[in-house]
C-alpha cells in the first residue's frame, strides 16, 4: 500500500508539483494589514537564503491552532488551559486554521500572500530528543552521515578555494546543518573589529598578520590527518581569509548602517512582552547584522540565524506569546528593512527569503503549565518570490501516535529540495544526490 | 582493546601529557619535579590532593585579595525605603561572590572567580573535575539567574564529583540551580495531573543514559512523575537582599525537599522565596512502572526523598547502558575522541567493575596505558576555558609570587570575562550554558568565530594587553618576559623558540613554520634586548594561535 509518505518521497526528479498537498495554497484570508494579495515576483537571480532555527521545538499548534473542523474538539479538550480558542486571538487563514496575531506581523505579511505555512512538516521514525531531531533536520539526507543539507551544498557549490563568505552564520556556533565534507560555513557574531587584535594595527613591528597564516594556511597545506589539527587550521584560515575583504573597512568593521524600520528589542518599538517590559531582541539583532552585511555588499548567498527559548515545559502561556512576538516582529521587522537596501543585484526584499525550522512541535496534551516534546512541526518561509498559503495537510489530532503525538504530514527534505532547486538554482538532479533521494517539492516556489 | 592496566615508569612527556588533561598543565621545572615520583603514587596524590604540593592553604588565603579590579559602587534606589549607597570595593579584594553578596548576581565575577580558582588551585584536579561535570550536567544562569546558586552547584562537583555517580546523580537532582533550570520546581502532578517531562527526559538522555540508550518514552514518563515536587525551600537567611534596594532579594542557598503537603518548617519560605506554612502538594503518590520495575515512589527507605529509589534505578537496572555513556563522555574529555566501540565497552566494564566509584574510575583510566598511549597525546582539541587558564598558568607569576607583588600579579579575570575577550565568544560561556546538553568537545569547540576571538585571547595572554576599569588601567594578565618566561637569557632565537614550546606545549608544529616565524621576528642578529623580549611576545602570541596551539 503506497502511504501519503510514501508518495511525497517518491515524487519524480523533475520537481513535480504536489498538487494535492497544495490544496489549502492560495488560501489568503489573513485579515491583518491593509495591502492585498500580491502575486510573486520570478526568483531573483541572485536569491539570498535566511534560515531562521526556532530552537528547542515550538508549539506551533499553539501559533497556527485550529479554529474549526474536527481538529477544533481535540484541540480544545486537550488545551483546556494554553489553548488559543478566542478567535479575536487569530485570523483565519482558511482550512479550519488560525493564525495567532501574537506571531507579530505574520498576519500582515500572509495578507500580502508572501508566507507558505507547511504544517505538520516533520519525519518518519521522529525523534523526541531536542539535540537528535536537530541532527537529523541538520543533516537533511535519507541516509544521514555526518554532514548537513548546505554544508553539503557548500561542497557543491562553492569554490573550493574561495567563496569565504558565500555561507554564513551569524551565531557563535557552526550548527551541523552548515558543515560539509570538504567546505563549512563562516561565523561572523559581531560586525565590528573584525580584524586581529589592535596589537598588529597599532605600530608595532611584528610583521603582521602574515605569520599567522603561516601557522593556518602552510598547516592546511602540510600533510597532517589530525581531525583537531586540521578543525583549527581550517578555522583560522577561513577567518583570516574572511577579515581580508574590502568589506571590511578600517578596523575591520563593516559600514555602519542604520536600520529604516523599528526592530523587537528597540527603544519605541510598538509591541512589548504579555507581561510587559521589551522583547528579546536576539534574533533581531541577527537580521540587523545581516541586513548590515547585504547592505556593505557581501558576496554571502545562505545566512543562518537562530532564536531559542521554545522549550515551553512550563510557564507557557508567557513565554510563548513573548516569543511568538520577537520572532513575528523580528521577520517582519527584517523583511521591511530589506525594502530600504540596494545592492548591485537588485533591492534586498526582492532576493531574500527566510526560511524556518524548528526540531519538532509539542505534545498535544498540556501539561501543568506547558507542554512537552512533541513531533511534526511547522516550518514557514517569507518572501515575495512565495507563493503564500498553505501547504501539506494539517495533522490530523484525532489520530495521533502512542505517545499522543502528531504523525508528520510532509517530509522536511521536500522543503529542502525546493529549496535547493527553486531558490538556490540546483539542478533537480544535484538536488537529489544531496539529500540523497528525491523529495517532492513544494508548490510555494 | 583499551589497555587498562597501569604504567609503571613515565617520561617527562608523559608527565606533560597527564598534567595537561587532568589538570591545567605543568611548567617544565614542576613536570620533572613531578617525573621522579613512580606514576601510580603521583597520579593517586594528583587526584586525591593529598600532599604538601596541594596544600591549599596559601591558595585559600590568596583568595581573600584575588580580585583585582575595583568595585563600583552601588547607588541607593531613591524609593526602595532603607536603601543605602553600597560603597565601592577597592582591589584587592575577595570575589564578591558570598552569600552577603548574593544579591549582586554578577555572571561575570562568577565567572572570573572560578576562572582564578583555575588558575591558582594547587589541587587542580578539583578544577579540571568542575569542568568536566559542569559540561556533563551543563546548567544556566540565563534561566537559573543565580549566580550563588550556580556556585552551589559547582561545589558540588568539587564535594562529590569524586564519590558513586548514582550519589551524584541523585545530588545534581536535588540540586537548587538544576531544579530550576529543568523545571523540577514545576513538576506538578498530584493526581492526574499531567507531569513536566523536562528533567526526566534530560536525567536520562544527557545525565546517566544517552539518547535512545535503555529507555522508552513512557519511562520518560514514569519518571517524571516520582521525580514530580522535587524542590527546594529556604531559610530567612537564605533570601539576601540588596542593600541598595532592600525589596529586592536574592536565593542565597537552598534546601533540597520534596513539595508533598507537608510542613515546610523548619524553613519558611517557598524556592520562590514566597512565605509559607506548608508546601504545595505537587508529588505524585502510589506507583510507577519504570524499566519494567514497579516501583513505590511515596514510602521512602535508606534516607532516601520520594522518588528516588526511581531516580537511582538507573544505575541500577540500566548500569550498562549508564557505564557506557559515562565512557563515552570519560573518553571525549580525558582521552581522545577516536576511541573505538570495544575501547568504550572496556572503559564500561572497568566503570561497573568499580561500583561506578567515580575516584576508582578517573584513577584507572588516567593511570592505564590506554591514556598514555602516543596517538593520544596533542589528540584533542582544547575547551577555550582550559586554553586560556593553562596559558594564564604558564605565562603569568605563581601564587606564591603574585600574592607578594604589589599591584597583585593576579589577571584582571572579571575584565578578561567582561569585555576583553569573553569566553563565551571562545565558544564556552562558563556557568551559563546555552542548552542542557553543554558545549561539544573536541574539533566542536573550533570554527572561524571561536578562532577569531582566540586571537584575541591570545593577544591578552602574550601581549601584555591592558584595559581600563572605573579610572584604573589593569593588565589583563600581567606578566614579565625576563622573570617569568625567560629567568635565564635565551642565546639564540631557537632557545627561544624552544623555551616558549616547553612552557605552552602546543601539538607539533611543522618545522617549515617555525622557522618563518624565527625568520621574520629576527631577520638579523639576535641580541636578548628590550626589542627581542617584546619578540618573544610576539612569538608566543604565534603558538597560541596556531593549528598546534590549539591541541593537547
Amino acid at each position: 500500500m503506497t502511504t501519503r509518505r510514501d508518495f511525497i518521497q517518491t515524487l519524480g526528479a523533475t520537481g513535480a508539483a504536489l498538487a494535492g498537498l497544495s490544496a489549502c495554497g492560495g488560501s489568503k484570508s489573513g485579515s491583518g494589514g491593509g495591502t492585498p494579495v500580491q502575486p510573486p515576483i520570478p526568483v531573483p537571480s541572485a536569491p539570498i537564503l535566511v534560515v531562521v532555527n526556532i530552537d528547542g521545538g515550538y508549539d506551533w499548534l499553539n501559533i497556527l491552532p485550529p479554529n474549526a473542523g474536527a481538529n477544533l474538539g481535540v484541540y480544545q479538550s486537550k488545551r483546556a488551559n494554553l489553548g488559543i480558542l478566542d478567535s479575536a486571538q487569530m485570523s483565519d487563514l482558511g482550512g479550519g486554521v488560525g493564525l495567532n496575531i501574537d506571531l507579530t506581523g505574520m498576519d500582515a505579511l500572509n495578507a500580502q500572500g508572501r508566507v507558505a505555512w507547511i504544517p505538520g512538516i516533520g519525519m518518519p521514525n521522529p525523534n523526541l530528543s531536542h539535540f537528535t531531531a536537530g541532527d537529523i533536520w541538520g543533516q537533511g539526507s535519507a541516509t544521514p552521515g555526518g554532514t548537513g543539507w548546505l554544508g553539503r551544498f557548500a561542497d557543491t557549490a562553492f569554490n573550493p578555494t574561495g567563496d569565504v563568505l558565500r555561507g554564513l552564520t551569524v551565531t557563535s556556533d557552526l550548527p551541523l546543518m552548515l558543515k560539509g565534507a570538504n567546505r563549512s560555513f563562516l561565523s561572523i557574531s559581531s560586525a565590528g573589529g573584525y580584524v586581529f587584535p589592535a596589537y598588529l594595527f597599532s605600530g608595532n613591528t611584528m610583521p603582521d598578520a602574515a605569520l599567522i597564516e603561516s601557522g593556518w594556511g602552510t598547516a592546511l597545506s602540510a600533510a597532517s590527518t589530525d581531525p583537531g589539527y586540521l578543525a583549527a587550521a581550517q578555522a583560522g584560515k577561513l577567518f583570516y581569509d574572511a577579515q581580508n575583504n574590502p568589506a571590511f573597512g578600517a578596523g575591520g568593521s563593516l559600514l555602519a548602517r542604520t536600520p529604516s524600520v523599528l526592530y523587537p528589542g528597540d527603544a519605541g518599538y510598538p509591541v512589548t512582552r504579555l507581561d510587559t517590559g521589551t522583547l528579546n531582541g536576539g534574533l533581531s539583532r541577527q537580521f540587523k547584522l545581516i541586513a548590515q552585511m547585504i547592505a556593505a555588499g557581501l558576496p554571502s548567498q545562505v545566512y543562518f540565524s537562530r532564536l531559542g527559548g521554545w522549550d515551553t515545559h512550563s510557564n507557557q502561556a508567557v513565554d510563548h506569546p513573548n516569543l511568538q512576538r520577537a520572532l513575528g516582529g523580528s521577520i517582519k521587522a527584517f523583511y521591511d528593512d530589506l525594502a530600504s537596501i540596494t545592492t548591485t543585484s537588485g533591492i534586498a526584499q526582492d532576493r531574500v527569503m527566510i526560511m524556518t525550522y524548528s526540531e519538532f512541535g509539542r505534545r498535544v496534551q498540556e501539561n501543568n503549565g506547558g507542554t512537552d516534546h512533541g513531533t511534526a512541526s511547522l516550518s514557514f518561509c517569507v518572501g515575495k518570490a512565495v507563493k503564500g498559503g498553505l501547504y501539506g495537510s494539517y495533522p490530523d489530532l484525532a489520530n495521533l501516535d502512542g505517545n499522543g503525538n502528531m504523525r508528520f504530514t510532509t517530509d522536511f527534505r521536500s522543503l529542502y529540495a525546493t529549496v535547493l532547486e527553486r531558490w538556490l538554482g540546483q539542478p533537480a538532479a544535484t538536488t537529489n544526490s544531496l539529500l540523497g533521494s528525491t523529495y517532492g517539492r513544494l508548490n510555494f516556489l | 582493546m583499551a589497555n587498562l592496566s597501569a604504567i609503571s615508569t613515565w617520561t617527562l612527556a608523559d608527565v606533560q601529557h597527564f598534567a595537561r588533561r587532568a589538570g591545567f598543565g605543568l611548567n617544565p621545572t614542576d613536570a620533572a619535579a613531578l617525573q621522579i615520583q613512580a606514576p601510580g603514587t603521583a597520579i593517586d596524590a594528583w587526584i586525591d590532593g593529598t600532599g604538601p604540593v596541594y596544600d591549599p592553604t596559601a591558595f585559600t588565603a590568596a583568595l581573600a585579595t584575588a580580585d583585582v579590579v575595583t568595585e563600583s559602587q552601588v547607588n541607593a534606589s531613591t524609593t526602595d525605603p532603607g536603601a543605602v549607597n553600597v560603597a565601592a570595593v577597592p582591589g584587592p579584594h575577595a570575589f564578591l561572590v558570598d552569600t552577603a553578596n548574593a544579591w549582586r548576581n554578577n555572571l561575570n565575577t562568577a565567572q572570573a572567580y572560578l576562572a582564578w580558582r583555575m588558575q591558582h588551585n594547587p589541587h587542580a584536579f578539583e578544577e579540571r573535575m568542575v569542568l568536566f561535570w559542569h559540561n556533563l550536567f551543563a546548567t544556566g544562569w540565563h534561566k537559573v539567574n543565580n549566580a550563588a546558586l550556580m556556585l552551589k552547584q559547582i561545589q558540588l562537583f568539587r564535594s562529590q564529583g569524586l564519590g558513586r555517580f548514582d550519589d551524584l546523580l541523585v545530588a545534581v537532582s536535588k540540586d537548587p540551580a538544576m531544579c530550576i533550570w529543568l523545571d523540577s520546581v514545576l513538576n506538578n502532578a498530584p493526581g492526574t495531573s499531567i507531569p513536566n517531562e523536562n528533567y526526566a527526559r534530560e536525567a536520562m538522555e544527557l545525565y546517566s543514559l544517552g539518547a535512545d540508550n535503555g529507555y522508552s518514552q513512557a519511562d520518560i514518563t514514569q519518571l517524571a512523575l516520582a521525580l514530580s515536587g522535587w524542590s527546594f525551600t529556604l531559610a530567612e537567611a537564605d533570601y539576601v537582599p540588596n542593600p541598595a534596594s532592600p525589596s529586592q532579594r536574592t536565593v542565597a542557598d537552598g534546601h533540597f525537599r520534596v513539595y508533598d503537603g507537608s510542613a515546610i518548617a523548619p524553613d519558611t519560605r517557598a524556592w520562590y522565596g514566597g512565605t509559607r506554612t506548608t508546601l504545595q502538594n505537587m508529588h505524585r503518590t502510589g506507583t510507577i512502572s519504570l524499566f519494567g520495575q514497579t516501583l513505590d515512589i511515596t514510602t521512602t527507605a535508606n534516607g532516601w526523598a520520594k522518588g528516588e529509589n526511581a531516580l537511582r534505578s538507573i544505575v541500577t537496572v540500566k548500569g550498562a547502558n549508564c557505564a557506557k555513556f559515562l565512557a563515552e563522555r570519560l573518553l571525549i574529555h580525558f582521552v581522545t575522541a577516536a576511541f573505538t566501540t570495544q575501547d568504550r565497552d572496556d572503559v564500561a566494564t572497568m566503570i561497573q567493575a568499580s561500583g561506578f566509584d567515580l575516584r576508582v574510575v578517573l584513577k584507572t583510566l588516567l593511570k592505564s596505558q590506554y591514556f598514555f598511549d602516543s596517538a593520544h597525546r596533542f589528540a584533542l582539541a582544547e575547551g577555550p576555558v582550559s586554553w586560556t587558564v593553562r596559558a594564564a598558568r604558564m605565562l603569568c607569576p605563581p601564587l606564591t609570587v603574585a600574592a607578594g607583588q604589589t599591584p597583585k600579579g593576579y589577571p584582571a579575570w572579571r575584565l578578561v570575562t567582561n569585555n576583553a575577550t569573553t569566553f563565551d565568544q571562545m565558544g564556552m560561556k562558563l556557568l551559563d550554558a546555552g542548552g542542557p546538553n553543554g558545549w561539544k568537545e573536541h574539533t566542536g569547540w573550533l570554527n572561524s568565530n571561536n578562532m577569531r576571538y582566540r586571537t584575541k585571547a591570545a593577544a591578552a595572554l602574550a601581549l601584555a594587553e591592558t584595559r581600563s576599569s572605573n579610572g584604573t588601567t589593569y593588565a589583563l594578565f600581567p606578566t614579565s618576559v625576563t622573570a617569568d618566561w625567560f629567568p635565564t637569557a635565551p642565546a639564540s632565537t631557537q632557545a627561544v623558540y624552544d623555551r616558549l614550546v616547553a612552557l605552552l606545549q602546543p601539538g607539533p608544529i611543522p618545522t617549515a613554520v617555525g622557522t618563518a616565524w624565527l625568520a621574520a621576528l629576527w631577520p638579523t642578529s639576535f641580541v636578548w634586548d628590550a626589542a627581542s623580549q617584546t619578540k618573544a611576545r610576539e612569538l608566543a602570541f604565534l603558538i597560541l594561535c596556531s593549528p598546534a596551539g590549539q591541541l593537547y
